[in-house]
């Protein structure tokens, strides 16, 4: 398929699904980028892949197992070092229910 | 004593021969970053009261006659990507300005381990999301050989450290080519190993299945004992692989040149190719035509879908891994919403440069609904075209020789406002990780304005012996290497 022309709506659609708030001023600048590189990935349109699978990962490792051991990890003020909102040793979190 | 002229080895046998010390070696590199970094701006951070307190230490080790590690008396510059416990780590992006993190990355833990001193944080692309570091969240890394022009990137800060002669060494990641542009821009040496022979553990993630912690230094001697350490097997990366680490120091002559089948690949030496920089690199290729190797031409046919295979897996894989990005355990945040979803959007929309919501933004739509068989499992076997025509060109020579990039260092802001323009200057290294072989490139030479041009010799799996050892015999015989910019 031929890649489809990007939209202003498709293009609030694509930030609202990767969960950025975007500037009209950057919708602008962001659109013609976007189509721009998005209609470059065409030319693999032009290959035959037939009968090829993909390859996700380059080595041949698969299923690596370890022993579910305890060990040592950080401390909980470690932990909650980085964070800009903590209470009784807890990350604090904006809402995520409504009242 | 110029110590950043100084090996590895020079430097650990100086100080155990008693001619210099270690707080000698981290002043020399302290007042000489004090002297030339606020133009070059290669770094983020400088650490310099650690960098004092771990020469005493060394220097303490030493005169009670204690063992050292294989790195003592070496200063290492870090890439701001790498995370390094109680130093902050911006990843060169506001979204991590402050960010101290509480435990290190593998490869860097490894490194230190060895008593290398870190000097300081290195500027790169955000995440390492550029060729440039013209997208970096805090400032644009100069080139070190002439100021108006970008050092490349992503790892941009690290390769003009290591040319302007701030450190020893400097580590770097290479998930598209940001060891090997910044390397060949910047006229110094730089590895991109096999994908999982580093742990990528306690790296911010760009793309899982492409990115390759890596080094550069001052020649593929120090490439080859910095390696040996930072390779192998972590609990902490399922990745990494389980296998002997060789030494590689010792295998560096071990490769022959006379006889040596070197593939040139047809699709790098085109004319898109800056003249100056082709005929610098088949310059280098006949160095070892003339000591009897074998200049062979191949076909890696795919080579013109490298770029598009990679700008839909990178960001596929970017999408996914900067989706875990929230703000609330670490980093900035803005808490002014009432609700999650309009927090979520607001902190990731005030934060993140431009480059990291370009590619998130591409990654989500190559991976929505509806397009995702049409591009990512599209990209996925184009990939799969592309490894093997690495593999089966590698079974018939024993390695490729190709330039890094078409061109030397441009201006600054020449490509900036273009992505597209951007993406295309990593044509001759994509490839190559899409594959997840190794290469290491080196210099061979100057255009006529002065400007470092590479080359880059890449392997099958696990070749980094041959590879570091062919470079090695190039070095040996040749002095593009030595040559430093005038600061």
């Amino acid at each position: 398929m031929s890649s489809p022309k990007i939209s202003m709506s498709d293009l609030e659609h694509i930030a609202k699904l990767a969960r950025i708030e975007l500037t009209e001023t950057e919708k602008t600048i962001f659109l013609p980028q976007l189509e721009s590189v998005i209609q470059y990935f065409d030319v693999l349109n032009k290959i035959n892949t037939d009968n090829i699978e993909p390859t996700f990962r380059v080595n041949d490792q698969s299923n690596i197992f370890h022993q579910d051991e305890i060990k040592e990890s950080i401390s909980v003020t470690d932990a909650l070092s980085g964070a800009g909102r903590t209470k009784d040793n807890y990350f604090v979190v904006t809402a995520t229910i409504k009242k | 004593m110029d110590f950043s002229t100084l090996s590895i080895n020079q430097l650990r046998q100086g100080l155990l021969d008693k001619k210099f010390t270690a707080v000698e070696i981290v002043n020399f590199f302290l007042d000489k970053i004090k002297r030339i970094d606020p133009q070059i701006k290669a770094f983020i951070t400088i650490t310099d009261e650690i960098a004092l307190n771990k020469a005493k230490l060394l220097d303490e080790k030493i005169s009670k006659g204690e063992l050292i590690g294989k790195l003592a008396g070496s200063i290492m510059a870090v890439k701001d990507i790498f995370l390094t416990k109680d130093i902050e780590t911006t990843a060169s992006s506001q979204v991590l300005k402050g960010y101290i993190p509480k435990y290190s990355s593998t490869v860097y833990q490894k490194l230190i381990d060895q008593d290398a001193i870190i000097i300081g944080k290195t500027n790169t692309d955000p995440f390492a999301f550029g060729g440039s570091t013209e997208n970096s969240g805090y400032f644009t890394t100069k080139n070190p050989w002439d100021q108006t022009r970008i050092p490349g990137g992503s790892s941009g800060g690290s390769a003009a450290a290591q040319t302007a002669g701030l450190c020893t060494f400097a580590l770097g990641t290479d998930t598209g080519g940001s060891i090997r542009l910044p390397a060949s821009l910047c006229g110094v040496s730089g590895l991109k190993p096999t994908y999982g022979l580093n742990s990528r553990y306690g790296i911010t993630a760009m793309a899982s299945s492409f990115d390759c912690p890596g080094v550069f230094a001052n020649s593929a001697e120090d490439l080859a004992i910095l390696t040996k350490i930072t390779a192998g097997r972590d609990s902490h990366d399922a990745t990494s692989i389980n296998q002997t680490i060789p030494d590689y120091s010792k295998l560096l002559e071990n490769t022959t040149i006379s006889g040596l089948k070197i593939g040139l690949p047809k699709e790098y030496f085109t004319d898109d190719i800056d003249p100056e920089v082709k005929n610098s690199v088949l310059t280098a290729a006949k160095e070892f035509e003339k000591r009897g190797a074998k200049l062979i031409e191949i076909s890696l046919p795919s080579t013109n879908l490298g770029i598009a295979v990679y700008y839909v897996l990178v960001p596929s894989e970017i999408s996914a891994n900067m989706a875990r990005y929230d703000g609330i355990r670490f980093g900035q945040s803005d808490i002014s919403s009432p609700d999650i979803i309009s927090y979520y959007m607001k902190t990731r929309g005030k934060f993140m440069e431009a480059e990291i919501k370009r590619r998130i933004m591409i990654g989500t739509y190559a991976l929505s609904s509806g397009y995702y068989d049409a591009y990512y499992t599209k990209a996925a076997k184009v990939r799969t075209l592309i490894k093997k025509e690495f593999t089966d060109v590698l079974s018939q020579v024993d390695v490729i020789l190709a330039p890094v990039s078409s061109t030397t260092a441009w201006k600054i802001g020449e490509k900036a406002n273009d992505p597209l323009k951007m993406y295309l200057v990593d044509a001759y290294t994509v490839c190559i990780n899409v594959a997840g072989v190794p290469s290491v490139a080196i210099p061979c030479g100057f255009d006529s304005k002065n400007l470092p041009i590479g080359f880059q010799l890449i392997g099958n799996f696990f070749e980094e012996s041959k590879i570091l050892s062919i470079a090695h015999q190039f070095q040996k015989i040749t002095n593009h290497h030595l040559q430093k910019p005038k600061l």
